[in-house]
């Protein structure tokens, strides 16, 4: 195995230190568009991301300021469902599904495994042109107008409906490859790419949360594209499958797209409980709580999740029978979701617990997913979702989840993160600020959704009676403030590029490879040597002597041992 | 891999030509682009899964429609390509042995039967659809087939042209991937070190092999 | 390479011997109706059929246990799907009479 290792590591391990890290190594445009590295390619998702993320955004501030004052504002009827369908598909399919794992896991999984790059990476930046194809066309059919479906395109309205969504289940079927290709590959990272040494209990638990997600994005997304297939067909020849006119079931319909899209919360939600674990971990300055339990809950949520489907059809018409199985499987979620926040909290148990910007998005976490939780429990009720069906108490819950959830974990990863992305520090005061203003903004506009829903307050809506204006302006005046709390973000980060303070290797003293093994930023091939990992993610208490073993650039026994990297399922 | 005799070493070093710089050996970037094919393979087992349940819902609901309407499918025409798909199986098995044992003839020989073994499958698909349209069978709205019932009749034959559809596409796709990779075979692209390509298409032509074993009973013999 | 199975001529054409006997003895006992057993035989071959594919024509038997881990998820998953589907759509209609009966009753009537 030897001459395999020289002809790989030491040329480019010299070259490397020559070149310059992975942002300066080369500079032309094409450099980046068409680069393998998988930071790169992270990169690329980050700022595709971020502005499918300002596009919702703005679709959303308009769905909230219509809603300001009964009555037809400034949207028609017409235009208000064309702008909260878009809302819902381009925060769904162009936001929340890539951005952690296309932005931070294509960026950190090599590196938390001690690898030089994902095992496919052809295929990486080939999910990503996929990815951008499918925003591409979701923009395309909203310029031709009229998708007024909601993101979720029910039969049989999504059948007769404008001609645009034919574009609309094209986007959804390429940026679903995009998706089942990014999981494949991480799948196979996580298997087969690990440094020697990097047992699977020695991996971050941001490892384990990607592993899960990638496990649903295979199994579950191309059901996405049968199902949304089908939908094409049934457009395009009337084939009769989910149209009732011809025979056909909609129901149907809706278990294919919730076979999928159920699952798919979770892959919104997973790699956001990855973040938090290190979050907590490095800010806390304690070894995990529970590794395991964190690790293999993330996985049992993973395949739970595929078991509760049905509960969003206990209105649609499906059977008693199937209600009733859904409902029960859908509490047991509740244990390991339970079984991660009691461990996190244990976590900081009497630990050193510093308040930074990326901490305090996970405080906010903590909080503000518990809400999401237990609301979806009590949705998860048979009798109970009944009543709350189609209400703003679920678009509540499934933002408290989304936003709360997901939005924050991705705000806290990237504020921990950013240094090794970047280089560069932000102004801590103004991302303490912004992130007290996304709390607080987001409880106020969301908050007022569970009490309204509760009182019988319709989703999709444009219009209410006139008892529900006062809760509609709060809401609409937290959108306002959470708007603040990002547009501050978004200033100060892009600041920092240019002002910000130079950060070291390790600002905050993390424990994982990334911070203790690679420069201030990584090298374009990750690190000068392939590293010998001889202890957990969390091992704080040996960072000072690793952080110096790692500057005389003597690994131990790294030479001797790098054909234990084979042979590993 | 430590003890290897210079025969071996020999093969290693011609198998280095493709190895990429961010494996550590040969042996890695195979199991890891085996690994992907599988998961793959998983995806489009859960891809046609959809087309099944649906199949599975109607004919739980109309089991007399779908067994009347069966009896339009030529059981005979849908034996022969099952035949032919297996037999093309084999061949493309084969064709992985002949890698393994750097047999160039055979391999590309074996590949090139299997292409056109698909290609025959696909000559037979073209003659039964055909003769179908020609009926005025076609799927759901367009229906016109006096002889059966107009509701759910239709609909089976939607999830027949739907189901074998995307299954005929998928061994299009295997045509040319097969074709492709018999060429690069004859320029001796691959050998006993690598058949990394070889290996996967073969992977991917079972699996379409697998989908019809089942298609096959569920749509012409019920 | 060192370490991969080669899995011989004589097994790959035994299998392929029995795929064929299979496929023929799938097409003589659909001639006969055995009633509700109809459809678990035929599926019985198919899968029998399938399992002899992937364990001898993809290697699966000689190759690492995590790709038939990942293949026997898949399957399991399919299952899933097909059974809770199936909770709902076989007993469509348990509650009140809105059962699928009522709604297509016409419509078979229509088809007979």
């Amino acid at each position: 195995m030897t001459e395999d290792k020289d002809r790989n590591e030491t040329p480019q391990g010299q070259a490397a230190e020559e070149r310059g890290d992975y942002v300066t190594h080369a500079k032309s445009i094409g450099s980046w568009l068409f680069s393998l590295d998988h930071k790169r390619i992270g990169i690329l998702y980050a700022v595709t991301v971020a502005i499918a993320f300002l596009l919702g955004g703005v679709f959303a501030l308009l769905v909230r300021a219509e809603l300001l004052s009964p009555g037809e504002d400034f949207l028609s009827a017409q235009s208000y469902n064309q702008m909260f369908s878009l809302h819902g598909i381009v925060m769904v399919f162009g936001f929340i599904i890539p951005a952690i794992p296309g932005f931070l896991g294509n960026f950190l999984l090599p590196l938390h495994l001690g690898a030089k790059d994902v095992a496919f990476p052809r295929l990486n930046l080939a999910s990503y042109y996929l990815y951008l194809l499918g925003v591409a066309l979701i923009l395309v059919a909203m310029v031709a107008g009229s998708v007024d479906t909601g993101w979720t395109f029910y039969t049989p309205y999504s059948a007769r409906t404008g001609p645009s969504v034919l574009f609309l289940t094209m986007a959804v079927f390429i940026a679903g490859f995009a998706s089942i290709f990014t999981g494949i590959n991480f799948i196979v990272t996580v298997h087969k790419m690990r440094a020697p040494g990097m047992t699977w209990n020695r991996l971050p638990l941001f490892v384990w949360s990607i592993y899960s997600t990638s496990i649903v994005q295979v199994l579950a997304t191309p059901v996405l594209g049968i199902t949304v297939l089908l939908l094409f067909l049934e457009r395009l020849l009337h084939i009769g499958i989910f149209d009732p006119a011809l025979g056909g079931d909609p129901i149907l319909f809706q278990h294919f797209f919730w076979f999928y899209s159920h699952p798919a919360v979770y892959i919104m939600i997973l790699p956001g409980f990855g973040i938090v674990s290190e979050l907590i971990a490095t800010f806390s300055r304690q070894r995990i709580y529970g590794y395991m339990a964190i690790a293999l809950s993330s996985v049992a949520i993973a395949l739970l999740g595929f078991l509760v489907w049905g509960h969003h059809m206990f209105v649609a018409g499906q059977s008693v029978v199937s209600s009733v199985i859904f409902s029960l499987i859908t509490y047991l979620i509740g244990i390991p979701s339970g079984i991660k926040v009691f461990n996190w909290i244990a976590t900081m148990y009497k630990g050193s617990i510093s308040f930074k910007t990326p901490m305090l998005y996970a405080l906010s976490f903590l909080v503000l997913f518990t809400i999401g939780g237990v609301t979806g429990i009590m949705v998860g009720v048979l009798a109970v979702d009944v009543h709350l069906h189609d209400t703003y108490y679920v678009v509540g819950h499934f933002h408290y989840v989304m936003v709360g959830g997901t939005t924050i974990a991705l705000l806290g990863g990237l504020h921990y993160w950013w240094p090794k992305i970047t280089g560069r520090l932000y102004n801590e005061a103004a991302g303490r600020l912004a992130a007290l203003l996304v709390f607080v903004g987001l409880n106020l506009t969301f908050f007022t959704q569970l009490v309204m829903g509760s009182r019988g307050m319709p989703r999709r809506y444009n219009d209410y009676l006139p008892e529900f204006t006062f809760l509609h302006q709060l809401s609409t005046v937290g959108s306002w403030i959470m708007g603040a709390g990002l547009f501050l973000v978004a200033i100060y980060l892009l600041v920092s590029l240019f002002r910000g303070k130079k950060a070291g290797a390790n600002p905050w003293g993390g424990a994982t490879l990334e911070w203790t093994h690679t420069g201030p930023r990584p090298d374009p091939h990750n690190f000068h040597r392939t590293p010998f990992v001889t202890r957990g993610p969390y091992e704080f208490d040996r960072i000072p002597e690793l952080v110096a073993a790692h500057r005389d650039e003597t690994p131990p026994d790294a030479q001797q041992n790098v054909h234990l990297n084979q042979d590993r399922t | 891999m430590a003890n290897t005799s210079a025969a071996e070493q020999a093969a290693q070093e011609r198998s280095l030509a493709h190895l990429k710089h961010y494996f550590v050996s040969s042996d890695q970037q195979f199991d890891a682009a085996k690994m992907g094919m599988w998961l793959f393979l998983v995806t489009e087992v859960l891809l046609f899964s959809g087309m099944f349940v649906a199949y599975a819902v109607y004919r739980v609901w109309y089991p007399e429609v779908f067994a009347v309407a069966s009896t339009e499918l030529n059981p005979w025409l849908g034996g022969l390509n099952t035949v032919i798909l297996l037999g093309s199986s084999l061949t493309v098995a084969l064709a992985i042995h002949a890698a393994q044992t750097d047999k160039r003839r055979a391999l590309v020989v074996n590949l090139f039967v299997t292409v056109l073994l698909a290609a025959a499958f696909m000559v037979v698909k073209y003659f039964e659809y055909t003769h179908k349209f020609h009926l005025g069978i076609f799927p759901g709205e367009h229906f016109a087939y006096e002889e059966m019932g107009q509701r759910i009749v239709p609909i089976f034959f939607s999830i027949y042209y739907v189901m074998t559809g995307i299954h005929g596409v998928h061994v299009l796709v295997g045509i040319g991937v097969l074709t492709w990779l018999a060429l690069r075979a004859m320029r001796g692209h691959f050998h006993s070190g690598y058949y990394t390509p070889v290996e996967l298409a073969g992977l991917y032509w079972h699996l379409v092999d697998i989908i019809w074993i089942f298609l096959f009973p569920l749509l012409y013999l019920i | 390479m060192k370490g991969h199975h080669i899995t011989s001529r004589t097994t790959l054409l035994k299998v392929f011997v029995a795929l064929v006997a299979l496929t023929a003895l799938t097409a003589l006992t659909a001639q006969i109706d055995i009633g509700v057993f109809n459809i678990p035989l035929a599926l019985a071959i198919a899968g029998s059929k399938a399992l002899l594919v992937a364990l001898f024509f993809m290697a699966l038997k000689y190759d690492k246990p995590v790709n038939a881990l990942f293949f026997a998820l898949g399957v399991l998953f399919v299952v899933v799907f097909l059974t809770f589907t199936l909770f709902d759509t076989a007993f469509r209609g348990d509650l009140g009479n809105v059962g699928k009966e009522t709604i297509h009753s016409m419509e078979e009537g229509a088809e007979e």
